[in-house]
């Protein structure tokens, strides 16, 4: 990978301001919605009652996010999603450094060590990854219920380590696969046994691999909804299951600004893990990327 | 230099799996079996350990619903693999040509990917809507005979929730492309340059498949999107209008929460899960085969190479 | 391995804290039900309140959509760790439940209230399965009221509500040539469904309708006077916008609110947005629940089921829940916020709305009183009816195919 960042070539004057015609018109497209989630979340209902999607608010309230984050009803309770935020850091935080150190640890042994039929589990495993959950949960439930972790935090610390181990293990094998088999040998020469070539060898070049699987876990655990409803027990329920109560409703009126305004506002913490992490992600992905 | 203790090495290797063999067995073997014992069941809303045969794969094959959601989810799966992959790998040629910006450009195509789909859904589906959204704001504009009511005809409704989809999965097809040109040596593009060869050239017969290992990363994650793609669904169409945007997981679920049919939904997992093994096992072989190639090859240039530590 | 043994330490201590707290809450019951908008919370306000004030402790858990909040009790049942009450609808949902034995019956508050004289045929039966009281029913809606917009009605020159169905369509004809949309739509499957058995039991009348869900009539089914009612059915279909597939009911409401549209067909529960956009009943939206003095009165609800659980402590909760529930002064409370009406006719109706105290009044004609479909046949069979109802709403499959994909449900379901 070059370090220098010299230009490929040099591109003809128009084609320079198609190539930026073309992206600004993407990103305009892409932001489309997001404009209209704010801008929703930013009108009062009457105004969004008569129906005018792409309209600029007449007169910007924000009393949607206030009622999102402290007041919006989801149940008995009217406390907004603020109640479940503890929850989902302590949700996602273990659950997250798990399943990427396991995912490390497999996609090393797996690597590098090779032991005879580990392949066969590993082909299983990614199939995994393509069963929906809900043809899962009932004998996990009762798993769960018999080691008595079921309703409570290890329990749902366990669970989303399990199901995000197809997709870590893929991407720490395919990292380590592009890393050269010859720094492995010789660190097996100079005595290494298999701890501590992972723990003093390989982790500590896996910087950016692991920020890509922080990434991809954070987003995936802190909008998970189904596996913290099942499992976290009424102790531990997640920010999601509070957002789906203030979005969702069979029979009872909906409040669109405040529901936009939960969405951004749930959504701001695996952006701010992205835009944290940006160059790092980029930089990551190249190497898992190589053995695809 | 040959590995002291072979069996200790293995056996270490294999204590430290041991949570990935017992995932494997435990949740995924494990589950596996007892939906299909379900799936020969006549459980309704709890499971019950009777056994009726194949009557409920019969009441499956039998059932419009569930054929309408596998054309569906092929249809889906086709548009949406090859949109993302295309529009990502061009997004990320784009970007990747030193453009200013290039951070918030990043940022703007991968912020869908953090957010869930039940509020972006119902955005997409007002947009989408003709008497609320685009075509209405179009045809204010002038253009009277502006059409884009995709979403509520029962042929077109399928692409209108690709474009919902794309919009939230492109954004890291982006990026994995996007790294892996990173990964591509600057002296390819000089060499390029020098011989004169157009840009184009370079990207299609060259850098395209170097990329293939990022194509493949981005194809295995976006076809676990189309085999579970469910929430897009709910929160644009519910399925609607009428059968038309029905798709497997939404058919799965609606029976094991709301029709209470656990049997049914078992069967149909079972065959989505047969399906899926039937298209990917020729993509598994065909890596394991390249691979243990793969791995002859390096083991011969190993063998012909000079130990480390001795200079060549 | 330090890390490991500081958090069982933590849950221990947690542990030892809720399990010395739990004595001192005296009749603490865990209630798992699915109101989370503004109105429904207001409404279950009013439950806990009572509860609270009669002695008890009400831990809430509420899980939006119906679906969701089901399986979630069902889950936890299977898990070991089941609320003291769960909320279903008057309905065969929890008939599965009772089957194998994992719910408690409460015949010993059914006894004491007088349940079998007080409540209405239709939520007894529901209720009461194999001679026991499994379920304690909470609140009485209607799906199949017909809502309307005062201002668009003047502006289209309707002078009065229709009294038959003829007069309805002239109407629509009237909203329609007045630049109005006719009749407000969410094109989702559930709604289709509902408009269709509301079509049935007011356009096809009882006796039909009772045939098609009770008695599985597969000659009626094959009737031309069904074949008549599925084609006035999908007439209605010329008078929805194009926008109508995939729309929100609430969406479908809004329009009446502005104006744009003329009349909804939706359940009692659309009070709620009404009230939300600040409209009362009889000034800026009038409400009929069918057409004419006799026209039938769908009655649909919600109930509590109470899971297994031999805890005396548990099941002492679980029964003053039950005659927390159905006392009169909570019942009057919880209807006012809900929208519903009570499950007794004997309180006083006075703090209710036009529409409710209507609904009360048509309530006291027992021959009036029609069950919700879900109260006769299974979600399995629901769930099949509802496929082939948004098909033939949706596509331009004709009448006969319908009808023959009708009666190949009911043969199976």
């Amino acid at each position: 990978m070059s370090a220098t960042m010299a230009p490929r070539r040099r591109m003809p004057r128009p084609a320079r301001i198609g190539l930026y015609v073309f992206l600004f018109t993407a990103a305009l497209a892409f932001l489309l919605p997001l404009y209209v989630m704010v801008a929703t979340s930013l009108k009062p209902m009457e105004e969004i009652r008569l129906g005018n999607l792409f309209s600029l608010p007449v007169k910007i309230t924000l009393a949607p996010w206030a009622q999102a984050w402290m007041s919006a009803c989801t149940g008995l309770e009217c406390g907004g999603i603020r109640a479940g935020f503890m929850n989902s850091v302590a949700i996602v935080v273990p659950s997250t450094l798990l399943s990427i150190l396991l995912g490390a640890l497999n996609g090393y042994a797996l690597s590098f060590w090779r032991p005879r039929g580990a392949q066969a589990f590993f082909v299983i495993l990614v199939t995994g990854a393509f069963i929906p959950y809900q043809v899962m949960l009932f004998p996990l439930i009762r798993a769960l219920a018999a080691m008595g972790l079921f309703g409570t935090l290890p329990g749902i610390v366990l669970i989303h380590t399990l199901f995000g181990m197809p997709v870590m293990t893929l991407l720490f094998r395919n990292y380590y696969a592009g890393v050269p088999h010859e720094l492995f040998m010789a660190a097996r020469i100079d005595g290494g046994g298999f701890w501590r070539i992972f723990v003093q060898l390989m982790l500590p070049m896996s910087l950016p691999i692991v920020v890509v699987a922080v990434i991809m876990q954070v987003t995936a655990i802190w909008n998970d909804f189904l596996l913290g409803l099942v499992f976290a027990g009424h102790d531990w329920l997640p920010m999601t299951v509070q957002l789906n109560n203030i979005i969702n409703t069979t029979t009872g009126e909906r409040l669109y600004n405040v529901n936009m305004a939960a969405t951004l506002l749930t959504s701001l913490v695996p952006l701010t893990v992205y835009l944290a992490s940006g160059r790092w992600f980029v930089r990551g992905i190249a190497a898992g990327a190589v053995k695809g | 230099m040959s590995p002291r203790k072979p069996v200790f090495r293995h056996l270490v290797a294999w204590l430290a799996l041991a949570p990935m063999v017992a995932t494997v067995l435990w949740v995924y073997v494990g589950s596996v079996l007892w939906s299909m014992r379900i799936s020969v069941s006549s459980s309704r809303t709890l499971p019950i350990g009777d056994y009726v045969g194949l009557r409920q794969y019969a009441r499956l094959f039998d059932s419009e619903r569930w054929t309408l959601s596998l054309q569906n989810m092929a249809l889906f799966g086709v548009l949406f693999i090859v949109a993302c992959l295309a529009i990502g790998f061009l997004l990320a040629v784009f970007i990747d040509q030193r453009v200013r910006g290039e951070g918030v450009l990043r940022t703007i195509f991968l912020y869908p990917y953090a957010m869930s789909f039940v509020a972006t859904g119902l955005v997409w589906q007002w947009m989408l809507n003709p008497e609320l959204g685009l075509q209405s704001t179009v045809r204010g504009w002038g253009f009277a005979n502006f059409t884009f009511d995709w979403i509520v005809r029962q042929d077109a409704v399928m692409v209108a929730i690709v474009i919902a989809a794309v919009w939230q999965a492109c954004g890291l097809v982006m990026a994995l492309m996007l790294a892996g040109l990173r990964g591509i040596d600057e002296s390819l593009w000089m060499a390029a340059r020098i011989d004169g060869i157009p840009a184009w050239r370079v990207y299609a017969s060259i850098v395209l498949p170097m990329l293939g290992p990022s194509f493949g990363t981005a194809f295995v994650l976006l076809s676990v999107s189309v085999v579970k793609v469910f929430d897009v669904v709910v929160a644009m169409t519910q399925g609607g209008p009428g059968l038309a945007s029905e798709v497997p997981a939404k058919f799965i679920i609606d029976n094991l929460l709301v029709r209470a049919n656990i049997g049914l939904a078992s069967a149909a997992s079972t065959v989505l899960l047969l399906t899926v093994l039937a298209l990917l096992a020729p993509w598994f072989y065909a890596r394991a085969h390249a691979s243990r190639r793969a791995e002859r090859v390096a083991r011969a240039l190993r063998a012909s190479e000079p130990p480390p530590g001795v200079t060549a | 391995m330090t890390m490991n043994a500081s958090r069982l330490g933590l849950a221990l201590a947690i542990g030892l804290a809720l399990g010395g707290s739990a004595h001192a809450q005296a009749n603490r019951a865990e209630v798992l039900h699915w109101w989370t908008s503004g109105g429904e919370s207001a409404a279950v306000k009013e439950l806990a309140n009572a509860y609270n004030q009669a002695g008890g402790t009400w831990v809430d858990s509420a899980i939006a959509g119906g679906e969701q909040a089901r399986s979630a009790a069902v889950n936890r049942m299977v898990g070991g760790t089941p609320p003291t009450a769960a909320q279903f609808n008057t309905s065969k949902q929890f008939l599965d439940l009772i089957d194998q034995g994992m719910l408690n019956n409460v015949d010993v508050v059914a006894a004491r209230n007088n349940w079998d004289k007080i409540l209405p045929a239709p939520i007894l039966n529901s209720i009461r399965i194999k001679g026991h009281f499994y379920a304690v029913p909470v609140d009485i809606h209607m799906p199949a009221w017909f809502w309307y917009s005062k201002p668009a009605f003047a502006k289209a020159g309707i002078t009065a509500e229709p009294k038959t169905p003829d007069e309805f369509f002239a109407d629509l004809d009237k909203l329609k040539a007045a630049g109005i949309v006719p009749l407000a739509f969410g094109g989702q499957p559930w709604q289709e469904k509902i408009t269709f058995y509301a079509w049935l039991a007011h356009v096809g009348g009882p006796d039909m309708y009772m045939k098609l869900y009770r008695d599985k009539d597969a000659a009626m089914v094959a009737s031309p006077q069904f074949k008549a009612l599925l084609t006035s059915f999908k007439r209605l279909h010329n008078y929805v916008d194009p926008g109508s597939p995939n729309r929100n009911w609430n969406d479908a409401t809004a329009m009446v609110i502005s104006g744009k549209a003329g009349v909804q067909i939706m359940g009692d529960w659309a009070k709620g947005e009404f009230a939300t956009a600040h409209q009362t009943a009889g000034k800026e939206f009038g409400c009929f629940p069918g057409f004419g003095p006799k026209s039938p009165y769908l009655v649909a609800g919600d109930v509590f089921v109470f899971p297994k659980i031999t805890d005396p402590a548990q099941v002492k909760a679980q029964q003053l829940l039950a005659t927390v529930f159905t006392s009169p002064a909570t019942q009057v409370a919880f209807s006012n916020k809900k929208g519903s009406i009570p499950i007794r006719t004997d309180v006083d109706v006075k703090a209710l709305d036009l529409c409710a105290q209507q609904g009360v009044a048509i309530m006291k004609d027992v021959s009036r009183q029609l069950p919700s479909p879900e109260m006769l046949i299974s979600p399995d069979l629901e769930g099949s009816l509802q496929d082939i109802i948004t098909k033939f709403w949706n596509t331009s499959e004709s009448a006969d195919d319908a009808a023959k994909a009708i009666a190949a449900a009911l043969k199976n379901g």
